[in-house]
């Protein structure tokens, strides 16, 4: 029962998170110029309002569940720190640690989704369930990227702690690490990464964090 | 580092109008510059942008790696044997045959994908759904059931319909489809169903229930992730095999890009199955695998194949199912049909299908004696131009008697119970 509540709070963690940005930025544009825990605590409260709102018998939280419940723990990070510096106007991630955040989740992701839905006979997400290389190359990334003071490193590190705790409703490493959102918004970013190069513009460090 | 001060002043800033644009842009460049100072000032005070010392960075590291080894402490016997029933031979009795409607008297238009079991009293529990037609929203998994001594089903009675599925996994359900039943050695009676919230069937997600009173009352379902991608594609068709830990082996599939096999693997520890999977073969051989052991380590599955080939295919496995062959195409043919076989407690094996390649208006049945390398048509269960018999599903009971249930003509679930002398007869007549 317990375990119950604590995934479907946290498959409502992001959603949660994506409203509270769009309705920063609503705020934004309607000249609104508050900032710190006035605005985090007004958002936050409209966005839970939102969220717990009845529609036919289930509350949107529980729609949104329809379509997905495993938010990955990065995404969810990630997001919770552009929430985050956007309230406050503080930098927690810099732009390495957002760019290593948008090409894990595309490097992840273009490793996984496609052996997974059948390319090959090889299904990589096999190795979520049991110790497998999976984790081998986690633990050294996270390591090496705590090490190196890397901010996404931290967010892998959660992503473990997560999965042992099973914070999720999965019980697959894959999908404390990846999900097919975090993966798309990669993407998104690694292709506007390479549109700039390819067009020889010089990319502001700060656009990493999509901000 | 508190902007808050400088928030108001770029407040008063923009109090023009006209002038929003521009301060708004200017309050940002100014915060840029002053968390840029705040990195500075750290990267002077530590030698790095963070204010993390190196023994923090080594705790965290350490956290991390004893993290991900932690599973490696908690890994079992990974692949379990599996149970195969215990030999019989063909008892001398009379040849035996009787078909009968389960749910013939439904006022459902329509009744698709039926599953058989037996309970530990040695009554059959029979699943199918049904509804005014295959997706609608008023379709729902019906259970009967039958004891040996009694003339007919009992009349069906709904366990799980959309709005029971989604009021117990607490989430949208646009529709139910197929069930598989079967019961473990301690009097559990399980379902595991497919559910779907967002488009077709390649948008099926896999759940289960079970019933500690013979399917009178059942546990609140629970989800099984099984896909990276949105939980997506997951089905089932055929009945599991048992496994030597008290876990199930599932034969499932997926169906969304790629077409391809899978088994389910339910591991059980405490009650409460840990739900797993391992593919049979990449995205483009067969589907609906029907898994039938040969003895603890061995087993074969027979694959239904939505190829131009339009050909029955076989997969093996030699070592309890962790790898599988690739699969190789039968000389039975398949009209993108469901079949199901099962191993005979004599040994033998036996294949319910579509005997043609460009319908389902006959149900045969197949046996083979050298573990399925060669097949021989042995009886037909219906025929008749233009009908549609699908969906076969096999299972022998502890008396040695073989239950068949499958779709009648989309609207009807029909069961055929026969015993190993009426297949021998009938093997005898058409060989002669």
């Amino acid at each position: 029962m317990i375990h119950d509540a604590v995934t479907e709070v946290m498959s409502a963690a992001c959603p949660w998170l994506v409203l509270v940005l769009c309705l920063q930025q609503v705020a934004g544009w309607c000249g609104l110029t508050w900032r710190g825990w006035r605005l985090l605590a007004s958002s936050g409260a409209l966005a839970l309002i939102v969220l717990l709102l009845p529609a036919k018998g289930l509350i949107i939280a529980r729609w949104v569940a329809g379509v997905s419940v495993n938010f990955s723990i990065p995404l969810t990070g990630m997001l919770a720190i552009a929430v985050w510096e956007r309230t406050f106007a503080r930098r927690i991630f810099s732009h390495v640690d957002w760019a290593t955040g948008w090409s894990f989740g595309a490097i992840g992701g273009l490793v996984l989704y496609p052996l997974a839905l059948g390319v090959s006979s090889f299904d990589p997400y096999e190795w979520g369930w049991r110790f497998s290389p999976l984790f081998v190359i986690m633990g050294a990334l996270t390591s090496w990227l705590i090490w190196k003071q890397n901010g996404f490193g931290f967010l892998l590190l959660l992503a473990i702690v997560a999965f042992q705790l099973r914070l999720l409703e999965s019980s697959n490493y894959w999908d404390y690490l990846l999900d097919p959102i975090y993966c798309l918004t990669s993407l998104v970013w690694l292709g506007g990464r390479l549109v700039a190069h390819i067009r020889g513009g010089v990319v502001r460090p700060d656009a990493a964090s999509g901000a | 580092m508190n902007t808050w001060p400088l928030g108001r002043s770029v407040r008063s800033f923009t109090v023009g109008a006209h002038l929003r644009e521009e301060g708004v842009r200017v309050r940002r460049e100014v915060e840029e510059v002053i968390a840029s100072v705040g990195e500075t000032k750290k990267s002077i005070v530590y030698g790095t942008k963070r204010m993390m010392r190196p023994a923090t960075r080594g705790i965290l590291i350490l956290l991390a790696v004893a993290s991900n080894a932690w599973p490696l402490v908690e890994a079992g016997n990974p692949v379990p044997a599996f149970v195969t029933p215990a030999p019989m031979q063909v008892a001398g009795g009379p040849p035996f045959f009787h078909e009968e409607f389960i749910n013939s008297d439904s006022s459902h238009p329509m009744s698709h994908v039926a599953s058989v079991g037996e309970l530990p009293d040695g009554r059959l529990a029979a699943t199918w759904y049904a509804g005014s037609r295959e997706g609608a929203s008023d379709v729902a998994i019906y259970l009967s059931t039958r004891a040996p001594a009694e003339s007919a089903w009992s009349r069906p009675h709904a366990i799980v319909t959309r709005e029971s599925a989604s009021r117990d996994l607490n989430r949208y359900i646009k529709k139910v489809g197929n069930s598989v039943i079967f019961s473990d050695s301690k009097g559990g009676l399980w379902l595991i169903y497919v559910t779907v919230s967002v488009g077709g069937w390649s948008g099926s997600s896999l759940n289960l229930t079970m019933s500690a009173d013979e399917g009178l009352t059942w546990t609140p379902s629970r989800r099984l992730t099984l896909s990276p991608f949105f939980n997506l594609s997951e089905l089932v068709k055929n009945a599991p095999v048992a496994l030597s830990d008290g876990g199930w082996a599932v034969p499932i599939y997926h169906e969304l890009a790629g077409t391809f096999p899978e088994v389910l693997w339910l591991r059980d520890a405490t009650g409460d199955f840990r739900a797993t999977k391992s593919r049979m073969s990449a995205g483009w051989y067969g589907y609906q695998p029907a898994l039938a052991p040969l003895n603890a380590h061995r087993a074969l599955a027979l694959l239904r194949e939505d190829s131009s080939a339009k050909r029955l295919s076989i997969a093996r496995t030699e070592n309890a199912g962790e790898t599988w062959s690739p699969p190789q195409p039968l000389d039975l043919p398949n009209p993108d049909a469901g079949l199901d076989a099962l191993q005979l407690r004599d040994g033998r094996l036996l294949l319910a299908f579509n005997d043609s390649t460009d319908g389902r208006d006959n149900l045969r049945l197949a046996m083979s004696a050298d573990e399925g390398r060669t097949w021989e048509r042995v009886a037909t269960v219906a025929e008749e131009p233009g009908a549609d018999f699908s969906y076969p599903f096999l299972m022998q009971t502890r008396d040695g008697q073989v239950h068949l249930v499958y779709t009648w003509h989309r609207k009807a679930i029909k069961h055929v119970a026969f015993n190993a002398a009426w297949l021998d007869e009938r093997r005898n007549a058409s060989t002669r």
